[in-house]
């Protein structure tokens, strides 16, 4: 009773005080004065960049980072309070504590693509994991299996890594992709050499959102006793992922794109039959030896709270999302026209919605949206200006490739913000259009492409 | 320890406090989310014929939306998100 009241007083005063409490200082040490105005101090607006917006914009990202699920830190903030103790450590209390929730948590992510905990290694995010797996393997197996298959859509971590191994010796094949962003098995099947030592296919692409046929090249990969890796960042807890039904010797999974925190991701490696790596990163022989270092145990425990709320989320979040998603191309396509849906509109994960819109630049489109948080492009390369790999790869004209703006739909995305988003996008999109000569043209039937422009 | 069987009153009290703590979130994403998702849960178990197990896991929600709405009151950005100020 007395427990209740004081929490009841102390959560009454904290939330009075909350309005007069100092923002945090992010320069607590400084000691010139500050001379640079703090972006974050004036409560009115937000001035970045040399951009003024009223408020922080509405966060239509998902597939770059997603929001921390506040389950997820819940469950994480005690390890980094009062359990902070190292897992590996035997001899004492905050280590066994430690490491069981570790075990809890490895758990949690085994359950979610059925496969057995034993087979789970934590790494530092979905990168290490595609890492470990493209040269771990061939380097393992590199007497008697010269080459690698991927496709050109993956992520720039797997395509890197292939780059690093074409350096080393080893050839690869790059897959091309039909029209709508899905791999073509016979090609996949052809591509085959006895020497193959993986083959490398990403479940749900980043940047279109497109679901590979992955039952099909499994079942390739058994025929041919091939190891089958995937990068399932963007697919774990989203679509239902399956290791036996997909036959995956090896998948990277990544935390914060599934609501938990940033920093911690996991590879499953296949038991029955085994694969075996070559450990990156040497040390003291954690995990299995596949990844020497310290176990970071809260964001390990925030990584299987995330895995076991999306297990029993999954079915809620995809259905509302898909509601989400329709409502938004909707609300676009009744208002625009000359706006193209990049990658298969029925292979596509509900909540990545990637658009290009005709006659309209891309940069300034993105700029004028500056009150609604999307990216063209993927993460990793929207900072050079050429247009995006894997919109060149479908096949996607440079001028559409340009104009691609990528809308994520998440757990946490509300009606009214997809509302205010294609409200804002139309409006962009038509004060764009209507200065530009091209859309002009067009509207008098001229067809661009037959225009035979004059040399200066 | 846990009671037989919930009974309305005390469904319906687990519901309003629910929504009550919800309110309290200063983040607007979060807020909304969690009025939505307790009211389609407690929608979606209004005709179970034993909500014991489903009212448990709501008190223990409830704990956690409690405990979480006072850490995100004391880091709230002092600018709003542009949902929440006036078009």
């Amino acid at each position: 009773m007395a427990a209740k009241l004081i929490t009841t007083a102390l959560r009454r005063t904290a939330l009075r005080r909350t309005a007069s409490l100092k923002p945090i200082n992010l320069r607590p040490f400084s000691t010139a004065a500050a001379t640079i105005p703090d972006p974050y101090d004036d409560p009115s607006s937000l001035t970045v960049k040399g951009v003024k917006i009223s408020g922080r914009p509405l966060y239509l990202d998902m597939q770059a980072t997603s929001p921390v699920d506040p389950r997820v830190l819940d469950a994480m903030l005690p390890f980094y309070l009062s359990r902070y103790g190292n897992p590996h450590s035997r001899t004492h209390l905050y280590g066994w504590e430690s490491d069981e929730a570790v075990e809890i948590a490895r758990g949690q992510v085994a359950q979610l693509i059925n496969a057995s905990p034993k087979e789970i290694v934590f790494t530092s995010g979905a990168t290490e994991s595609n890492n470990i797996s493209v040269k771990g393997t061939l380097h393992f197996y590199k007497e008697k299996k010269k080459h690698v298959i991927t496709t050109q859509t993956e992520h720039k971590c797997v395509l890197d890594s292939c780059r690093h191994l074409q350096q080393e010796g080893f050839d690869v094949t790059y897959l091309p992709v039909k029209s709508d962003g899905l791999v073509d098995v016979g090609k996949l099947r052809d591509a085959i050499r006895p020497d193959t030592g993986l083959v490398s296919v990403m479940a749900v692409n980043n940047e279109i959102g497109v679901i590979q046929p992955m039952e099909e090249i499994g079942a390739v990969c058994k025929e041919f006793k091939i190891p089958f890796h995937t990068d399932a960042a963007q697919a774990l807890g989203k679509i239902d992922v399956d290791v036996d039904k997909w036959n995956v010797s090896l998948m990277s999974l990544s935390g914060h794109k599934i609501y938990g925190p940033k920093g911690i991701g996991a590879l499953y490696m296949r038991r029955r039959p085994r694969i075996r790596v070559e450990p990156q990163m040497n040390g003291g022989g954690q995990e299995r030896g596949i990844r020497s270092g310290t176990v970071p145990t809260p964001l390990v425990v925030g990584m299987g709270a995330a895995c076991e709320l999306a297990r029993k989320e999954m079915e809620y979040d995809e259905k509302r999302i898909s509601m989400l998603q329709e409502r938004m191309l909707n609300g676009i396509r009744a208002k625009l026209d000359g706006v193209v849906v990049n990658g298969s509109e029925e292979r596509r994960y509900v909540g990545n919605l990637n658009l290009s819109f005709a006659y309209v630049e891309g940069e300034s489109l993105l700029m004028g949206l500056k009150e609604v948080a999307v990216s063209s492009g993927s993460a990793c390369t929207s900072a050079s200006l050429e247009p995006s790999y894997v919109l060149r790869a479908l096949g996607v004209d440079e001028d559409m490739a340009h104009t691609s703006i990528r809308f994520g739909i998440g757990r946490f995305t509300t009606e009214e913000e997809i509302d205010r988003a294609v409200e804002l996008t139309v409006k962009q999109v038509e004060k764009l259009r209507e200065m530009s000569p091209l859309y002009e043209m067009v509207k008098e039937g001229i067809d661009i492409k037959s225009i035979q422009w004059a040399q200066h | 320890m846990a009671a037989a069987s919930p009974s309305r009153p005390e469904i319906l009290s687990l519901f309003r406090s629910l929504l009550r703590t919800s309110r309290q979130f200063s983040d607007y994403n979060i807020r909304e989310y969690s009025k939505r998702r307790t009211i389609d849960a407690f929608r979606l178990n209004k005709h179970a014929t034993d909500p014991s197990a489903a009212f448990a896991d709501g008190k223990s929600q409830l704990e956690v939306a409690k405990r979480q709405a006072l850490v995100y009151s004391l880091y709230a950005p002092k600018v709003k998100s542009i949902m929440e100020l006036n078009h």
